[in-house]
């Protein structure tokens, strides 16, 4: 028997609840979709029975392997991994013995499940007589294991930026770099965006420290990396993607420092200097070793960074080309950075939420807009370190994003209702009550950079 | 142990397999063999245990706490190799297919000092992805600065120490209520979108077109002769670099790019003149000879790039075209320089001509076709010389150019030819001779048919020379194919039935209706050569008269 990928399963599940949601459970689609979802499982019950799917976290598992998905396949998994969530189902297990009518139970009770308040329970109930059926409550990420990651999150984070300030002192007392080790931080960062993305884009939120230019570079080239994973690129592509973005401002280093630190505002000329490191930044990657596709990847992205998607930035060039992909990826993870921080060209950080809303006006002129909406899908409505009023009269700072409910991020709380400072607990802003009704939601944000408040104390 | 022994004798697998699998083609049975051999080995240890966890240690690899590897060469230990890139474990798990033992063994093959690789062991695991191999990885090593980390955090904190948490606190209820971003769902447009612009992507797998514009855009902010010569110099790479990987389109756009930007006067003199040592640069032995390997290792163009480049190309190419035509040995790729040269060779005919004093008759060959092609009467001049040419295929092709070109006295120059002592040329000749239609030509014909040698010659060459006399359907040369008919001889027999059947062969092809009567009586020719070509003559005509 052909045994087909799991990711034809999971999609073929959100495909069956859809069907569900739109037909009566009795109707000719649905009973095909339920055929076709068993003949799917089948194969599989030779290996395991039962055959088990778990969500965790952002990701399903089947058979405790994460299921990796093609980019077509990406709303189907967010729904239905939205529906999960709805019902607090975390794990089903089909026994070998299911039949299409446990299914069609299956369906029905799932969708019923989604008027209750107390869904889980109503879900089990109905399906108490099915014994091929098994379902398991959807467990929160354990706490402890978490302080391990973060260790490694933020070892990995300082590492990235520590390499990139080394390298762009080597290649300003022109010295060689080794593009082996960069690729190995790359890597390394990958890997922790495929496992534990919001962490990582935690970090990108702290930024008084050192010289601008080199945790800018590492912050962009986790966004960019973020949004290529995000829009499913492959692992090498992400490598590749987070290679050029980590070089995208290497020409910076040929700026003056007294120019680049200035706390003022710039002359003309010294603006005329500034927006030479685009050119600068091209010159050094392609003098750094033979070509290749990383290095003209590299050049092209550090060239056209400052260009915008409809080419009203600058460099001004005399053919106009379109933007390179990779340049507009990058450039979004640019412009974020850029606005969300201080002591950048002396001017006033925005808070991470309002550097959204200018970047959403620009969407389709400065930015190009699909990318775009694929960026605000991934940070969300509150990107993390945003400071926020929940209608609790609670205060606190945006600590992980949701990327399936963008207005309902994980938040730590530093104020409770009664007004007092407290040492930030984390809550999470899906949470419901008895009654069904969201325990805590947003109300207003405040600037951070304002009061001077950072998530950097809660999260180091 | 045993499996410990075991283990002894599977890294020694490894250590040569290393060695082999760089030595030999994969289809080379010793790579088969060695391919076989990690794998046989490593499933039967997984037989019985569900994994292998190798540690390594600088010069020692280890399992189960037990040296089972030691070697100190730094060139040959494999305990090195691993280590020093960071390799600290390395688990091997029940159940690995051939494919990955297969690309570990590349993997760990690759001649990292000798190729020019960005990647070292860890890297081309990691974008590997193995399934069934794990390994852990010892970051320190890309370590700069151990202290960093603790220096940022010490620096962050301090940034933040004053924070008033309380003021922001009382303020935020005097505060409007946030409007949010509204969150535009993505949908399915979106996604097809994405999707196509990375498969667009992965198609200009090169970049090389990106980069020369990249190059040229840069031209305009660089500044003195340094940056300059710098930038082009990139471009000149650039070139090579599209070249080698069969990106012709590259070229072309170069070309073009260039030529707009000297006639527009885009950028300065100094970098217009550095401009025209790229265009030099192209039409180089370099580049060119550079296309020639491209296309004898069998990278395919589409004929409509070839032919654009060969326009744009400058005649200083012609020499090293002919070169690399010269070298090639793959038909296809001569093929192409072929078609390439007809467009090029047109700028100037005298340059094309040099190649026609090559020693190897095929080039010369060549050279003449092309000739034929591009039609231009400039090149008789140097055709003709090659009527004497030592090797028929070159006399052949000089005769068919000479033809077609269409030369004043071209009749003069080829009646030689048909009393070559070749047969083949003798043929080619009353062909291109037939074919200038001229009144010279019906005479240069009938004398050559009628010389005494003629009738001993073969039937094919007969009928060819009276199928060429044909083209003159007047009078005589009616009469003197009827007049062969009615011949009589007692004599050497079959020449004369030879040239009978010929004559038979030529008034058919005339549709002669007049010859019916004399063609009707030799009908039962005993003959089956002349009765074959009287029956195809008498068809012939009816047909025509048929048709009239
Ligand atoms: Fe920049
Ligand atoms: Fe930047």
């Amino acid at each position: 028997m052909q045994v087909e990928e799991p990711k034809h399963i999971i999609n073929q599940l959100a495909v069956l609840v859809r069907t569900g949601m739109i037909h009566s459970t009795e109707n000719v689609a649905v009973m095909k979709a339920i055929d076709r979802f068993i003949h799917l499982m089948r194969p599989y019950f030779e290996e395991s029975d039962p055959l088990r799917i778990d969500l965790i976290g952002e990701f399903f598992y089947l058979n405790e392997s994460r299921v990796r998905y093609p980019l077509e396949y990406l709303l189907n998994f967010d729904y239905l991994s939205r529906e999960f969530r709805r019902r607090q189902l975390g794990t089903v297990k089909f026994s070998s013995q299911v039949s299409g009518a446990d299914v069609k139970e299956f369906i029905k009770a799932f969708i019923r499940a989604g008027y209750s308040n107390t869904p889980f329970e109503a879900l089990e109930a109905a399906l108490e007589g099915v014994d091929s059926i098994q379902l398991e409550r959807l467990k929160h990420v354990q706490e402890e294991e978490g302080i391990d990651k973060r260790r490694i999150v933020k070892k990995t984070y300082f590492n990235a930026v520590s390499f990139t300030k080394g390298v762009m002192n080597k290649l300003k007392a022109g010295e060689k770099v080794s593009i082996k080790k960069a690729k190995r931080v790359v890597e390394s960062m990958v890997d922790l965006i495929l496992e534990e993305e919001p962490l990582l884009l935690g970090m990108t939120a702290i930024k008084e420290y050192d010289d601008y230019t080199y945790h800018h570079s590492v912050n962009v080239s986790i966004l960019s990396i973020a949004i290529g994973q995000k829009i499913g690129l492959h692992r090498r592509a992400l490598t590749e993607l987070g290679l050029v973005a980590l070089f995208h401002d290497i020409g910076k280093m040929e700026i003056p420092k007294e120019i680049l630190n200035k706390p003022t505002a710039f002359t003309e000329e010294e603006w005329e200097i500034v927006r030479r490191h685009p050119y600068w930044g091209a010159r050094t990657i392609l003098k750094l070793k033979g070509l290749d596709r990383a290095a003209i990847l590299g050049a092209i992205v550090a060239f056209e960074h400052h260009m915008h998607y409809d080419h009203s930035g600058y460099p001004k060039v005399r053919e106009l080309r379109n933007i390179d992909f990779y340049t507009r990826i990058v450039s979004i993870a640019d412009q974020y950075d850029a606005m969300t921080s201080s002591r950048v060209y002396a001017r006033v950080p925005l808070p991470p939420d309002k550097a959204l809303s200018v970047m959403m006006e620009r969407a389709g002129t400065q930015i190009d807009p699909v990318l775009f909406k694929f960026f605000v899908n991934m940070v969300g409505v509150y990107p993390v370190g945003s400071l926020v009023l929940l209608d609790t009269k609670e205060m606190g700072l945006v600590y992980e994003c949701n990327p399936l409910f963008a207005d309902r991020p994980r938040v730590m709380i530093i104020v409770d209702s009664r007004g007092h400072k407290i040492d930030g607990y984390i809550v999470d802003l899906t949470e419901k009550d008895e009654s069904g009704r969201y325990v805590r939601t947003i109300v207003k944000t405040l600037d951070p950079n304002k009061y001077k408040i950072n998530l950097a104390e809660y999260l180091l | 142990m045993v499996l410990t022994e075991e283990l002894k004798g599977f890294i020694n697998t490894l250590v040569k397999a290393k060695k082999n699998i760089r030595l030999y083609p994969e289809n080379n049975p010793m790579y088969q063999k060695t391919l076989n051999d990690v794998y046989r080995h490593l499933s039967d240890l997984l037989h019985y245990v569900d994994e292998i966890s190798l540690q390594f240690k600088q010069f020692e690899i280890l399992y189960d706490g037990e040296v089972i590897y030691r070697n100190e060469d730094k060139e040959e230990s494999l305990a090195l190799f691993f280590f020093k890139d960071g390799v600290r474990e390395l688990t091997f798990l029940r159940g690995i297919p051939i494919e990955e033992v297969e690309d570990f063994l590349r993997i760990i093959s690759t001649d990292f000092e000798r190729q020019m690789v960005d990647d070292d062991v860890v890297t081309l695991m990691w974008e590997r992805d193995f399934q069934f191999i794990k390994y852990v990885v010892d970051d320190t090593i890309l370590v700069e600065d151990e202290t960093y980390e603790e220096e940022a955090v010490k620096q962050v904190k301090e940034a933040v120490s004053d924070a008033d948490i309380m003021k922001a606190y009382e303020e935020a209820f005097g505060l409007e209520k946030t409007e949010e971003v509204t969150i535009v769902p993505l949908t399915n447009d979106d996604i097809q979108s994405i999707v196509q612009q990375i498969e667009e992507e992965e198609e200009d797998r090169d970049k090389s077109q990106k980069l020369v514009y990249l190059l040229f855009e840069m031209l305009t902010y660089a500044r003195g002769r340094s940056e300059y010569e710098e930038i082009i110099n990139l471009i000149k790479e650039a070139i090579r670099y599209a070249v080698n990987r069969g990106n012709l389109e590259t070229v072309i756009y170069t070309i073009k790019k260039i030529e707009t930007a000297i006639k527009d006067r885009t950028y300065n003199e100094e970098v217009n003149t550095l401009l025209k040592g790229v265009q030099y640069f192209i039409n180089s032995n370099v580049i060119i000879s550079l296309l020639g390997d491209v296309l004898e290792a069998g990278a395919e163009f589409e004929e409509e790039v070839l032919e654009e480049l060969a326009e744009l190309l400058s005649k200083e190419a012609i020499p090293h075209m002919i070169k690399v035509l010269g070298e090639l040995q793959n038909i296809s790729s001569r093929k192409a320089i072929i078609r390439m040269l007809i467009l090029l060779g047109r700028k100037d005919i005298s340059l094309l001509a040099k190649g026609l004093s090559d020693r190897r008759w095929y080039v010369v060959r060549n050279i003449i076709y092309i000739m034929r092609q591009i039609r231009d009467p400039k090149g008789t001049e140097y055709i003709i010389p090659l009527l004497r040419h030592p090797d028929r295929r070159v006399k052949k092709e000089a005769i068919i150019a000479l033809g077609e070109l269409g030369v004043s006295n071209a009749v003069n120059l080829l009646k030689d030819a048909l009393r070559d002592g070749d047969e083949s040329v003798r043929i080619t000749a009353v062909r291109a001779i037939s074919q200038l239609a001229s009144p010279l030509s019906k005479k240069v014909i009938m004398e050559s048919i009628k010389s005494k040698d003629f009738r001993e010659r073969d039937f094919q060459e007969k009928k060819e020379f009276f199928k060429a006399l044909a083209r003159w359907p007047d009078e005589e040369t009616i009469d003197y194919f009827v007049g062969l008919l009615k011949k009589r001889s007692f004599f050497r027999r079959s020449r004369l039935e030879e040239m009978k059947a010929a004559a038979a062969y030529a008034l058919g092809i005339i549709g002669c209706s007049d010859a019916l009567e004399i063609l009707n009586k030799l009908r039962n020719s005993k003959n089956p050569l002349l009765k074959e070509n009287i029956e195809f003559a008498i068809a012939r005509i009816r047909d025509a008269g048929g048709r009239a």
